[in-house]
C-alpha cells in the first residue's frame, strides 16, 4: 500500500492546481475589470445597462459543479485508500490520550509519548481517550484522527522510510495542549523487534537508592515500573523511561540532568500538568534521577 | 405612523405582523425542542429499562388530558373572548403542572433525578423545559385575564389569537413528548 | 459646522434618552457601537495571542491566560462584534430601504439590543469573577464539563451566549416580519435591495440555528450544575452529541456572518459601477439555496471525529455543493463591474477587497470539503487561515465597505477618503501578511490553540511574519478610528445622496427624520431612486 500521506499529497496537488487556476483566473478578471472600466480612464459613453444573461449564469454555475463532481469522485477513492481498504494491518497498537501525554500499548506492554513502528508495514492504531478529546496527528505519516472517551477510532499508519517523525495533539485538550508532542520512531523490522523485546522486559529489582525513593513517595500512586511494586496508571509507564527521547511529552530532552530538574519541579516546565511538585532532598533527587536515567 | 398600524386586526394571518411574529417564534422554539427530543431519542435505549420501571403512563395520561382539554377551552375562549373559558384554561394548565410536579416528586424520592443516570438527565431536561414553557404560557394567560379585569375589551383581538397560538404550541409539544417518553415505554 | 453628530439631535416631541429609545435608527447605532467596542476588545485579545506566538517557547503570557484569551477572542469577534455590526446596519437600513417607518416591533427591537449587550457583559464579567472560559469558542465536551473545567468560566460562557442568543433570535423575528409585511407600495419581494434579501435569509438562518445552540447550552448547564450526563461518557452520554448540536448551529452561523456582508457589497458595487447588479435573480436565489444547504453540512467540522466514511462522504458532498451558490456570486459582482464606470471610492475599494479575499477563503474552504485533505489540515492553522480569510477578508471588509457607504446617511457627514485609503491599504497588507503564512504553518503541522510551540519545529519565522502583519492591522484600525472620530466632528457635509445612489434610503435626508420619510414612496422597480432620477431609463423590473 501507499503511505496515506502520499495519497493525500497527490489529491492535494490536484486540488491545489485547480484552485490555483481558478484563483489566478478570477483575480485577474477582477483586476482587469477595475483597470479597464475605471471612470478616470478617458472613454466615451455611459455605463452599460445589461443586468442578466441566463445562459452565462447557468454556464458559470454548471462549470464549477462539474469540476467539484470530478474532485468528489477522486476524493472517494483517496478516502478508501487511506483507510487501508483491502490491506490487513500487521499489528494493532492501542493509543490512549491523556491530559497531557500519550499512552501506547503493545499487547500488555505499555509505554508513553514515543511510538515505535516497523517501516513499510501497515499498522492500525486503536485510538481512545482517558479523559477529554485529543487528536493523534503526525503530519508526515498521514491524516489525524480524534481520540474520544468512550469510543475507539482507528488510524492506519504506513511509513515508507525509517526515521523520526514528530507530531502533536491536534484537539484542544486543556492547559498543556501545546506540549502534548508525539515522536514516532520508524525502524527496520529487526530493530523494532529488539526494541519491543526490551520494552517487554520488567526491570531488575531491587534497584538501589533511587528505587527506594520512588517506592516510598507518591510516585507509585500514578506510575508503573514493571518489576517493582509500583503499579499506578494515572501517569505514564516508566519501566523504560530512559529509552525515550523527551520528558513530559516533548517539553524537555531526556537526560539525567534534565530529569532531575523535572523531578524537582515539574510545574515549572509544564505548569498545570497533573504531576505535583514533591519536595525531595537533594540526595533523593540525585538518586531518583540516576535510577530513572538507567531504565533504558 | 407604524405604531398606530401595527396592532390592527386583519382576517388573514399573514397580513398581521403580531401573528406572523408569534408563528415565527413558535417555529424557532420548535427547533429548540426538536434538538432536545432528538437527544432524548438518541439516548433512549440506554435509559429504557429505568423508564419502563418508573414512569406511570396511566397517571400522566390523565394529567395530559387536562392539558389537551385546555387547548379546547382556549379555542372557545379565543373565539368568544370569554374570561370564564380563559380561567378554565388556566385551571386545566395548572392541573397539568401539578401533575408533573407530583411525578417529579415521586421520581426524586426514588432517587431518580437529573444527576442520577442518563434517563434521569434526559427525562428531567425534556419535561422540565416543557414545563417551563407551560408556566410561561400560564403567565401569558394570566396577563390576558387581568388585562380584562379593568376595562372590557381593553386588549386588541390579536392578543387573544397570539396567546392562543402559543398555548396550542405548548400543547402540541406535549403530544410529542408524551408519545416519545411515555408511550415509548409501552413499545 | 456643528461639533455634535447630527444624529444626536432629536425633535422635541420625541425626547427619550439613548437608553430608552425604540427607534430602529438609534438602535442600529447602538448595535454598531457595541460591535465596534467589542471588535476593539477582540482585536486586543488577538494582538496578545500574536505577541505570544511571535517567537517559539515565549513566556509573555502563561498558558491559562492564553487559553482564556483565544476563547474570548473567538466568542467576541463572532457573537459580540460581527453579528451586532451586521444586525446594526440591518436595523438602520432595512426599514429605509423598503420604505417603512420602523421595524415591526420597535420595543422588542430595543429588548433584543439590550439582551445582546448584556450577554456580552456577562461573558466579560467572568474575567473579574474567577476567570474567563478557557475551553475554546466552541467549548467541546467533555473538556467543558465540570470535571475538566471546574471554575465558573464555562458557566459564564453558557449564560452569556444564551442571553446574547435570545437577543439575536428576537431581532431576527423582528427583521423577518418587517421585510415580509412592511414593504412600501410597489415593492414586491422581487424588487427589494439585495441587502434586504440577505437580511431576510439571514434571519431565517438565525431562527433555525440559534435554538440548536441554546439547546446545547442548556444540556451543558444540566451536566455542569445538575450532575447530568448528556456529554459524559462515564454516565452513558456521548461527547460527540455536543459537536453535532454545536455545529448544526455553527455552520449556519458562518453564513449568518457572511450573507449580510455580501448584501452590503451588492449595494456598493452597482452604485460605484453605475450599473444594476448583474443577475439579481441568481444572487437572491443563491442565498436561498445557501440557507437550505447550510443546515446540511455541519459535520464537515467533524471529519476527524470518526463518524465513518459514509457520513464523511455525504457531508463532503453537501459541503462541495454549497460552494457553488456561494462562489458564483463572485462572477455576478465582477460582471456588474464589466461595462461600468467604476469610481474607486473607499467603499468600492473595500467591496473589491472583499471579493479578492473571499475567493482565497472560499478556495481554502472547498479544499477543506475534500475529506482526506481536511483530515490532514483540520484543527491546524490552515483552518485558522481559512476562517479569517472568509470572516475578516470577507465579512469585515464588507462591513467596512458598508460603513464608508452608509456613514454619510447615518451622520450627515462623509468619512475622509484620504484616511480611508490608508485604512484600506494598511488593512489589505496587514491582513494578508498575518494570515497567508498561516496556511503553510497549518500544513506543516502547527495545531490550533497552542500557547507556544517548540523551537525545533521551525515554525518561528512564519509566526513572526504573521505577528508583524497583526501589528500593521492594528495601525490600520487606529487610522479607521481616527477617521471615524474626526469625521463625526468635522467631516464634509454629505447631503441626501452623496453617491448618486439607487435605493430608497438615499431619497430622504442624512440623517433621516424620526419617521424616515416625509411621505411613503411608491416603487416600480429595483432601483427606485434611479428610476426617479432617470425616468426615461427606468428599470424594467
Amino acid at each position: 500500500m501507499r503511505p496515506p500521506a502520499d495519497a493525500i499529497g497527490t489529491l492535494a496537488l490536484i486540488v491545489g492546481v485547480i484552485a490555483s487556476v481558478i484563483f489566478i483566473g478570477v483575480e485577474a478578471a477582477l483586476v482587469y475589470a477595475i483597470w479597464r472600466y475605471r471612470a478616470s480612464r478617458q472613454f466615451a459613453g455611459e455605463a452599460a445597462t445589461f443586468e442578466r444573461n441566463r445562459r452565462l449564469e447557468i454556464a458559470w454555475t454548471a462549470a464549477p459543479a462539474l469540476i467539484l463532481a470530478v474532485v468528489f469522485v477522486l476524493t472517494l477513492g483517496t478516502m478508501a485508500e487511506i483507510n487501508g481498504a483491502g490491506v490487513t494491518p500487521a499489528m494493532r497498537i492501542a493509543a490512549t490520550g491523556h491530559q497531557w501525554w500519550w499512552e501506547f500499548g503493545y499487547g500488555g506492554t505499555k509505554t508513553a509519548n514515543e511510538l515505535h513502528i516497523p517501516v513499510a508495514t501497515p499498522i492500525d492504531l486503536d485510538l481512545t481517550s482517558a479523559d477529554v478529546i485529543h487528536s493523534f496527528w503526525v503530519p508526515e505519516l498521514g491524516p489525524k484522527m480524534d481520540m474520544l472517551p468512550g469510543t475507539v477510532n482507528h488510524l492506519r499508519l504506513f511509513a515508507r522510510r525509517a526515521g523520526s517523525y514528530d507530531g502533536q495533539c491536534a484537539e484542544f485538550c486543556g492547559i498543556e495542549h501545546a506540549w502534548m508532542r508525539i515522536r514516532v520512531v520508524v525502524q527496520s523490522q529487526a530493530e523494532f523487534d529488539s526494541w519491543l523485546a526490551a520494552q517487554n522486559l520488567p526491570v531488575a529489582s531491587p534497584g538501589g537508592d533511587g528505587e527506594r525513593v520512588f517506592l516510598s513517595n507518591i510516585c507509585v500512586n500514578c506510575h508503573t515500573i514493571r518489576g517493582t511494586a509500583a503499579a499506578g496508571t494515572a501517569g505514564p509507564d516508566l519501566t523504560h523511561v530512559a529509552s525515550r527521547a523527551t520528558i513530559g511529552a516533548g517539553v524537555l530532552p531526556n537526560d539525567v540532568a534534565r530529569m532531575r530538574a523535572w523531578l524537582a519541579d515539574p510545574q515549572r516546565y509544564k505548569p498545570g500538568s497533573l504531576m505535583p511538585s514533591v519536595p525531595l532532598s537533594d540526595a533523593d533527587l540525585d538518586a531518583l534521577a540516576a535510577y530513572l536515567g538507567a531504565l533504558k | 405612523m407604524s405604531r398606530a398600524v401595527s396592532l390592527e386586526r386583519s382576517p388573514r394571518i399573514v397580513e398581521d405582523r403580531v401573528l406572523l411574529g408569534v408563528v415565527i417564534f413558535i417555529a424557532s422554539e420548535s427547533v429548540f425542542f426538536l434538538a432536545i427530543v432528538l437527544a432524548y431519542v438518541a439516548y433512549r435505549d440506554a435509559g429504557l429499562a429505568t423508564a419502563k420501571a418508573n414512569l406511570d403512563v396511566g397517571r400522566t395520561a390523565i394529567f395530559s388530558i387536562a392539558l389537551f382539554a385546555s387547548s379546547g377551552t382556549m379555542a372557545i375562549a379565543g373565539r368568544t373572548r370569554s374570561r370564564a373559558w380563559l380561567a378554565a384554561t388556566m385551571i386545566l394548565g395548572a392541573i397539568f403542572l401539578a401533575g408533573q410536579g407530583s411525578e417529579y416528586a415521586r421520581l426524586l424520592s426514588e432517587g431518580i433525578g437529573p444527576g442520577s443516570a442518563l434517563f434521569g438527565t434526559t427525562f428531567f431536561t425534556l419535561t422540565g423545559l416543557h414545563g417551563i414553557h407551560v408556566l410561561a404560557g400560564l403567565v401569558a394567560l394570566a396577563a390576558l385575564f387581568t388585562a380584562h379585569l379593568g376595562r372590557a375589551r381593553a386588549v386588541g383581538a390579536v392578543a387573544w389569537d397570539a396567546v392562543s397560538l402559543y398555548w396550542h404550541f405548548v400543547d402540541a409539544v406535549w403530544v410529542v413528548v408524551f408519545s416519545v417518553v411515555y408511550i415509548g415505554t409501552l413499545l | 459646522m456643528t461639533a455634535i453628530p447630527l444624529w444626536v439631535r432629536r425633535p422635541a416631541a420625541e425626547r427619550v434618552g439613548w437608553l430608552r429609545t425604540v427607534d430602529h435608527k438609534e438602535i442600529g447605532v447602538l448595535y454598531i457601537g457595541m460591535g465596534v467596542a467589542f471588535f476593539a476588545l477582540g482585536g486586543l485579545e488577538a494582538l496578545l495571542l500574536r505577541a505570544q506566538l511571535a517567537t517559539p517557547e515565549a513566556t509573555l503570557v502563561d498558558p491559562e491566560t492564553f487559553n482564556q484569551a483565544f476563547t474570548v477572542h473567538g466568542v467576541t469577534m463572532i457573537l459580540l462584534a460581527v453579528v451586532p455590526l451586521l444586525v446594526g446596519f440591518a436595523n438602520y437600513m432595512v426599514p429605509l430601504m423598503i420604505g417603512a417607518p420602523d421595524v415591526a416591533f420597535p420595543r422588542l427591537n430595543a429588548l433584543s439590543f439590550w439582551l445582546s449587550l448584556v450577554g456580552g457583559i456577562v461573558l466579560y464579567f467572568s474575567f473579574l469573577a474567577g476567570g474567563a472560559p478557557d475551553t475554546g469558542w466552541f467549548s467541546y465536551a467533555p473538556l467543558s464539563e465540570r470535571a475538566f473545567a471546574p471554575g465558573t468560566g464555562v458557566d459564564y460562557y453558557i449564560l452569556g451566549l444564551a442571553v446574547n442568543g435570545a437577543g439575536t433570535i428576537i431581532g431576527a423575528i423582528n427583521l423577518a416580519v418587517t421585510i415580509l409585511l412592511m414593504r412600501c407600495p410597489g415593492m414586491a419581494i422581487s424588487r427589494v435591495p439585495l441587502f434586504v434579501w440577505m437580511t431576510l435569509v439571514t434571519s431565517v438562518l438565525i431562527l433555525g440555528a440559534y435554538p440548536a445552540l441554546t439547546a446545547a447550552l442548556v444540556m451543558l448547564l444540566v451536566d455542569r450544575q445538575l450532575g447530568g450526563h448528556f456529554f459524559d461518557p462515564a454516565g452513558g452520554g456521548q461527547a460527540v452529541l455536543w459537536q453535532h448540536l454545536f455545529w448544526f448551529f455553527g455552520h449556519p452561523e458562518v453564513y449568518i456572518m457572511v450573507l449580510p456582508a455580501m448584501g452590503m457589497i451588492s449595494e456598493v458595487i452597482p452604485v460605484f459601477s453605475r450599473k444594476p447588479i448583474f443577475g439579481y435573480g441568481f444572487v437572491a436565489g443563491s442565498s436561498v439555496a445557501i440557507a437550505f444547504l447550510s443546515f446540511g453540512v455541519w459535520a464537515h467540522h467533524m471529519f476527524a471525529v470518526g463518524l465513518g466514511d459514509t457520513e464523511n462522504a455525504i457531508f463532503g458532498a453537501t459541503s462541495m455543493l454549497i460552494a457553488i451558490p456561494t462562489g458564483v456570486k463572485v462572477f455576478n459582482w465582477i460582471a456588474t463591474m464589466v461595462g461600468g464606470r467604476l469610481r474607486m471610492t473607499t467603499a468600492m475599494l473595500f467591496a473589491v477587497g472583499f471579493i479578492a479575499m473571499f475567493v482565497i477563503g472560499g478556495l481554502s474552504g472547498v479544499s477543506l470539503a475534500v475529506v482526506p485533505i481536511d483530515l490532514a489540515v483540520t484543527d491546524s492553522y490552515y483552518v485558522v487561515a481559512h476562517l479569517h480569510y472568509v470572516l475578516f477578508g470577507g465579512t469585515m471588509l464588507g462591513i467596512f465597505a458598508g460603513a464608508y457607504y452608509w456613514f454619510p446617511k447615518m451622520t450627515g457627514r462623509l468619512l475622509s477618503e484620504r484616511l480611508g485609503r490608508w485604512h484600506f491599504w494598511l488593512t489589505f497588507a496587514g491582513f494578508n501578511l498575518t494570515f497567508l503564512p498561516q496556511h503553510w504553518l497549518g500544513a506543516a503541522g502547527m495545531p490550533r490553540r497552542v500557547f507556544t510551540y517548540a523551537a525545533s519545529t521551525g515554525w518561528g519565522p512564519l509566526n513572526f511574519i504573521s505577528t508583524i502583519g497583526a501589528a500593521i492591522l492594528a495601525v490600520a484600525m487606529v487610522v479607521f478610528f481616527v477617521n471615524l472620530f474626526r469625521s463625526l466632528r468635522s467631516g464634509e457635509i454629505a447631503g441626501d445622496d452623496p453617491w448618486d445612489a439607487f435605493t430608497l434610503e438615499w431619497s430622504t435626508t442624512s440623517p433621516p427624520p424620526p419617521e424616515n420619510f416625509a411621505s411613503i414612496p411608491a416603487v416600480t422597480g429595483r432601483r427606485p431612486l434611479w428610476d426617479r432620477k432617470h425616468p426615461e431609463a427606468r428599470d424594467k423590473r
